[in-house]
């Protein structure tokens, strides 16, 4: 019996220290990086990108399904970005709330027939509406796909460039797109796509105001435990993917693609729970294999705030399905893995999704199957176990603490007393926070295996009026 | 070392970086501060000195210009960046700085559409220093210079004849969509004569073109590419008909029994978008006519037609034109 114990103890132990040890030089990746990226922001200028002729044009895609309650919002913040060339494509994904009467109201729109590309086939379009006031507005209204089909359906009477897709839930900070786009221009033959930074609050209104001030809007610890998630996911890791070629994760919150290549990969796939990460999957394998020349990348510039889940059993359902499309969208293109034709995607970025999010929660749940059946046979050596938490808390709290301070030296928003509450809480994420998303992994893990592909989303936060 | 010990040091270390980074994080503020002023060496080709180039800028010493051109031509792109958005902001007091900046397009010593957003910032002051691009060897370099030239008389007058004719399809199309504020001579016969172009993006540009010239008298000539096998250029083909308003009828209403349903449907959205569905609805003086536009155009227009009389709204004008396809 103890004999077993120890060889799972064992494999655990391995497992956190590759873990730990990936995360630690993608730390170390992501800060030369950030630093790069600091230089560079210093000695542009963004004032110009946002008034130039020669500013690349976007067209920004926001689906929507029943999000009655942030979409005004998010419209608002979009059309007020400070750009010099865009258009909005609001695509009404089915909803069954007010969405599109509430639309139609706050921006004045009116039906009218408009040409379609039809690149992609979609579900039917009932209805489109130009907004009388705002040129710039466009409204789709589609009988429900799900949100790759709204996405490819945005994309057919999209007429720019490059595309963007957002989230409803989402409120943008002004210089989103002219912090972002001038990563095209610097390197026009190469870059197709990128990402950035997103910060995250139960009222992302609240929390950037005018599109411009940001503030850690509250003192919610369960809010702060998502926000550091945040903080590291793109500061320690995509950052650092991006920098090595396999950023192989453009949210879907803000991705921008040249629309030529969307074209040619027939859009986003339906075929699966979510589609942002498919997208960005099937991007490095198609370019790949074609040998042309592409980086996809995550800038560290904050575009904008996105609505977290305000309890426990919401986080649940979003990192559930998570977890669920990573096992899916890695599991469709496994043949990547390990194989030298797709460069570093395939030698760095696989493998490390297997590593860190599909193998996961089998040693989660062997971790937690070993502390049970050991204690209930008084082998668990307790003092040791404490030694071993206070560990990996601690190295969190490094690891979080270097994003923390990337972000301080990108763009010094963070008050002190923010900083001060995020520092306090990083040792304490292990055993709070961290088993909330062990269980949703096991969940999603789960579910992928009993084939479920619904979206299971969330239910929106209670707004209230930014303060 | 046994294990405890082990643990114990990994604890002190892991403790240590989460206390010290947590402090710099809080100090990073007072860090900056200090940072800023310490003064790296200018334009030194380092990285360090792409900063300082930019501070020079606005300081604008007499050591700017050397320093200036000296990190133009620096092998870090960071450091030819810095210099490029440097002269863009000494461009409206000093001559030279522009010269650094047509050298930056030709040498392409930054990519050419940062340098020529700091050049279309200087307009009109740039202009005429421009005209020698036009025939540089690269296609991409008489790109930027055609567009930049755009707003320019002399340069127009230039333009037409020789740019249209230009082996680079990015040109001609640039070429055409700088003749529209101000068209010269020939001028619409030239951008009619582009509507064959081989490529999309010319032909896409020369409709609006030839509309902006003379949007009544361009109708015929434009409202076949409602068929084009490109998106770009019947999108441009609708805009220029739509621009030509009722006159564009005439030329639109055979096309209403084209026998592609894509022609059909886009002759029936351009009536449309001159209102013409709309003020038949609203008079119900040729039915005939209405129930063939609703044929062609299909149920949702049909709808979206009704909608808007019941609510009795006014069509939205047509989204505005784009010269998207010259780029």
């Amino acid at each position: 019996m103890s004999t077993v114990l120890e060889i799972c103890v064992l494999a655990c132990a391995v497992y956190v220290c590759i873990v730990y040890a990936i995360y630690v030089a993608l730390a170390v990746v992501a800060f030369a990086e950030n630093r790069r990226s600091k230089r560079e922001s210093v000695v542009d200028e963004l004032g110009a990108v946002s008034r130039s002729r020669f500013s690349p044009s976007v067209s920004i895609l926001l689906p929507a399904h029943n999000e009655v309650g942030g979409l005004p919002d998010a419209v608002r913040s979009l059309l007020a970005l400070d750009y010099p060339e865009f258009e909005v494509i609001v695509v009404n994904d089915g909803s069954t709330d007010d969405s599109v009467p509430r639309l139609r109201e706050e921006f004045d729109l009116v039906p009218v027939e408009v040409l379609s590309r039809g690149v992609v086939a979609t579900e039917h379009v009932e209805a489109l509406y130009r907004s009388a006031t705002e040129p710039r507005l466009l409204v789709v209204d589609k009988v429900g796909g799900g949100k790759a089909d709204a996405l490819n359906a945005g994309l057919n009477y999209s007429r720019h460039r490059f595309v963007c897709g957002v989230d409803a839930d989402m409120v943008f900070a002004r210089d989103a797109l002219s912090t972002t786009m001038r990563a095209f221009m610097t390197d026009p033959g190469r870059v197709v796509g990128l990402t950035s930074f997103i910060e995250i609050a139960s009222n992302p209104s609240a929390a950037l105001r005018n599109g411009v001030e940001y503030r850690l809007p509250e003192t919610r610890p369960f809010t702060l435990f998502q926000a550091l998630d945040y903080v590291r996911a793109f500061y320690n890791n995509r950052i650092a993917w991006s920098r090595l070629d396999f950023m192989l994760c453009a949210v879907g919150a803000f991705q921008v693609w040249r629309r030529d290549l969307l074209d040619e990969l027939r859009g986003w796939s339906r075929e699966f729970t979510c589609e942002d990460i498919e997208i960005t999957f099937r991007v490095h394998k198609e370019l790949r294999e074609r040998g042309r020349p592409y980086r996809v990348l995550c800038l560290p510039v904050r575009v904008g705030v996105t609505e977290g889940p305000d309890t426990v059993r919401k986080l649940i359902a979003q990192r559930e399905r998570w977890q669920r499309v990573i096992l899916e969208t890695w599991w469709a293109h496994r043949g990547m893995c390990f194989n030298k034709r797709y460069g570093s995607v395939g030698l760095l970025g696989m493998p490390f999704y297997l590593v860190s999010e599909i193998v996961a929660p089998v040693f989660e749940s062997l971790a937690l199957l070993t502390l049970a059946v050991g204690a209930a046979a008084g082998l668990v050596d307790w003092r040791l176990f404490a030694v071993v938490v206070v560990l990996i808390s601690l190295v969190n709290s490094a690891l979080s603490t270097a994003s923390l301070l990337m972000v301080e030296l990108q763009s010094r928003t963070y008050r002190s007393v923010g900083i001060v509450q995020l520092l306090v809480l990083m040792p304490l994420e292990l055993v709070f926070y961290r088993p909330i998303l062990s269980w949703a992994r096991m969940k999603g893990t789960w579910r992928f295996l009993r084939g479920d592909k619904a979206w299971h989303k969330f239910e929106r936060n209670a707004r209230t009026e930014a303060a | 070392m046994d294990g405890q010990t082990t643990a114990a040091i990994a604890c002190a270390v892991a403790a240590g970086c989460w206390v010290v980074g947590g402090a710099t994080v809080l100090l990073s503020g007072l860090r900056a501060t200090r940072a800023a002023s310490r003064t790296p060496p200018p334009g030194d080709g380092s990285p360090a000195g792409a900063e300082r180039s930019r501070e020079l800028a606005d300081s604008d010493g007499p050591e700017a210009r050397a320093v200036l051109f000296q990190g133009l031509r620096s092998g870090e792109p960071e450091v030819r960046r810095a210099c490029v958005t440097a002269l863009g902001r000494l461009g409206q007091r000093h001559d030279w700085a522009i010269d650094g900046l047509i050298e930056a397009l030709a040498e392409r010593r930054d990519t050419p559409a940062r340098v020529a957003v700091q050049l279309d910032r200087l307009a009109p002051r740039a202009d005429t220093r421009l005209l020698p691009l036009l025939g540089h060897p690269n296609g991409v370099v008489r790109y930027y210079a055609a567009r930049l030239l755009a707003r320019e008389d002399e340069a127009r007058r230039r333009l037409v004849p020789d740019l249209t004719r230009d082996p680079s399809p990015q040109v001609r199309a640039a070429a055409l969509e700088a003749m529209q504020p101000a068209p010269t001579g020939g001028a619409l016969r030239r951008a009619l004569q582009l509507l064959d172009d081989p490529h999309p993006a010319v032909r896409a540009q020369a409709c609006l073109t030839a509309s902006a010239i003379s949007a009544a008298g361009s109708t015929p000539f434009v409202a076949p590419l409602l068929s084009d096998p490109s998106w770009e250029v019947r999108n441009a083909a609708r805009e220029a008909l739509v621009r030509a308003g009722r006159g564009a009828t005439p030329v639109v209403l055979p096309l209403l029994e084209d026998e592609s349903d894509d022609v059909r449907s886009l002759a029936a959205v351009v009536l449309q978008d001159v209102g013409l569905v709309d003020d038949l609805l609203a008079s119900a003086e040729d039915p005939a006519l209405l129930e063939r536009i609703f044929t062609a155009g299909g149920r949702r227009l049909r709808a979206l037609a009704e909608d808007r009389a019941r609510e009795r709204r006014p069509l939205v004008g047509s989204r505005p034109a784009v010269a998207e396809a010259s780029r």
